[in-house]
């Protein structure tokens, strides 16, 4: 009685046991009220999990599967590069206006610049890949940006006073001392990637890709496969989030000290 | 019998003025610092700038330690009395800023290394441990600064000041926020660090007057004048001249008592 009334409780912390335990009931409610309400246009879980089994099973899953993952990784990898590199120069009143504009670029939207990257580019791949990084580094700066904006001046003055010159406080504060906030916002920035994945693998069909396969299902009114591909891109993505979590507490043990548990 | 003598002067504030706008913050603040001397100890200077909340304490904790210019006046330090330059005075923030991303090791040879010693790995470890054991913190060296108490990260970022070679410190509110044992040792350590070299400076900016005067051989008040805008040194009091300077059992003196009472009357 006293766990139900903590568990409606404000702010009330829950230990890992009954967490868990509270995730499994509200997925498996779920689970019950999607299959009572299904059966129509919507596929039920039971034809998901049949669908999911079958695109598994299919001799190109793995293709499919390795052409989103290796785009992903390496849209991601150049983007927060050159994310990064930006952010990092914001510092340097220089390039200020470069990243603001940059930070702007968040409302351009991809489609109107199809048209331009196709003549930028040499194949498919390069297409896809351009547009992805496109795409994701506007989020990533700002979102790198509002990480430097909220460091506290006293952490620069500290520099000063241990006679740190700017260069060194940039690296000391911004670039050393953020590095774990990097990863953090790789882990949050990561949806965004998945998100364009299946759209950006449309343009070029010939590499497959989960993208390409939704396509292709919701071309058949598949909607089983639709939602089993939707599945199979849910569970990479809790994946990577868990893994880059994970990296980052390893890495940066100092992150685990201060976050509420 | 505390025999002493004044010698050059160490740091003086000239005619300090700071204005935003319209509205003054600071105004004719002039203060020395001199070389106090005494026989058979490194006596340091232990100075105290007692005023209200918003007076306008830590804008001139920020022009003294020469990260914030002033409209008008200078802030000159040393015996050879040149004008303040950032990274030449150390400060130690109310809420004890380190690197979080590094341990207390790394963040006390951030400071060592400042002092450009040119020491040998082995010598930094042992400058580094000599002093966590001095101020109690040898256990702590490998942890980071979010696990230690604010009394250790207190101390940890006086010493990480104190390696860097600044034989002036400015800080800010050092007994705020702890408890009564704890405000106890940071006035030992406080002490310790004055005495280890004679040039050694302290400057405590605080609303605490019992505890700040306690330890220190010059209070100076900060308040404002009937009529006048903004802050100046209202009131100087030279604790040494009253024969209240140096005396472990200050608090139970009543003359201590007398100039507690005379310096709230001056806040």
């Amino acid at each position: 009685m006293q766990t139900l009334k903590h568990i409606f409780e404000p702010l009330r912390l829950l230990n890992k046991r009954t967490l868990t335990l509270l995730i499994v009931i509200e997925v498996l409610l779920a689970l019950v009220a999607w299959q009572l309400s299904g059966g129509g246009l919507i596929p039920t879980p039971a034809k998901v999990l049949a669908a999911l089994g079958d695109i598994v099973q299919r001799p190109d899953f793995p293709d499919n599967l390795f052409a989103s993952l290796t785009l992903t990784i390496k849209g991601m990898g150049i983007s927060i590069l050159i994310a990064l590199v930006i952010s990092y120069l914001s510092i340097v009143p220089f390039f200020q206006p470069l990243a603001k504009f940059v930070i702007k670029c968040r409302y351009l939207t991809l489609t109107g610049l199809i048209f331009l990257f196709t003549l930028l580019t040499q194949n498919g791949h390069q297409l896809k890949l351009s547009l992805l990084i496109f795409g994701i580094v506007p989020f990533f700066v700002t979102s790198l940006l509002s990480v430097i904006d909220n460091i506290h001046a006293q952490e620069f003055e500290l520099c000063t006073t241990l006679r740190m010159n700017s260069w060194k406080a940039l690296w000391e504060v911004v670039i050393v001392g953020r590095l774990d906030q990097v990863f953090e916002v790789m882990r949050q920035n990561f949806a965004i990637a998945w998100l364009m994945i299946t759209s950006v693998e449309g343009l070029s069909m010939s590499e497959g890709g989960l993208g390409v396969m939704l396509i292709k299902a919701n071309k058949y009114v598949q909607l089983d496969v639709v939602f089993g591909t939707l599945v199979i891109i849910f569970i990479l993505g809790i994946l990577f989030d868990y893994l880059l979590g994970t990296v980052r507490h390893w890495l940066f043990p100092y992150t685990k000290l201060t976050v509420r548990r | 019998m505390n025999t002493y003598s004044k010698h050059e002067v160490l740091l003086s504030a000239e005619n300090i003025q700071l204005q935003y706008g319209e509205k003054v913050v600071l105004r004719d603040v002039n203060f020395r610092i001199q070389d106090i001397r005494r026989h058979g100890i490194n006596q340091g200077q232990v100075v105290s700038l007692i005023g209200r909340s918003g007076i306008g304490k830590t804008q001139l904790f920020r022009i003294l330690s020469g990260l914030l210019r002033p409209g008008a006046g200078e802030v000159r330090i040393d015996e050879d009395q040149h004008v303040v330059k950032p990274g030449e005075v150390g400060i130690v923030p109310q809420n004890y800023i380190l690197f979080n991303h590094r341990t207390i090791y790394q963040n006390l040879k951030i400071g060592l290394d400042s002092a450009q010693l040119n020491l040998s790995e082995a010598e930094t470890k042992s400058t580094i441990a000599e002093y966590a054991a001095t101020f109690e913190l040898s256990e702590h060296l490998k942890k980071y600064p979010a696990q230690l108490s604010g009394g250790q990260r207190q101390r940890a970022s006086i010493i990480q000041q104190v390696l860097t070679g600044n034989k002036f410190i400015l800080l800010d509110e050092p007994f705020s926020g702890l408890d009564v044992l704890m405000i106890d040792r940071v006035m030992e350590l406080l002490l310790k660090i004055s005495t280890l070299s004679e040039h050694n400076t302290l400057i405590i900016v605080s609303h605490d007057i019992e505890n700040a005067a306690a330890i220190s051989d010059m209070v100076w008040v900060l308040g404002a004048e009937e009529g006048k805008p903004g802050a100046t040194i209202v009131k100087e009091y030279d604790l040494c001249q009253m024969g209240l300077a140096w005396k472990p059992e200050i608090r139970s003196d009543m003359r201590f008592v007398e100039l507690l009472t005379d310096i709230r009357k001056h806040l």
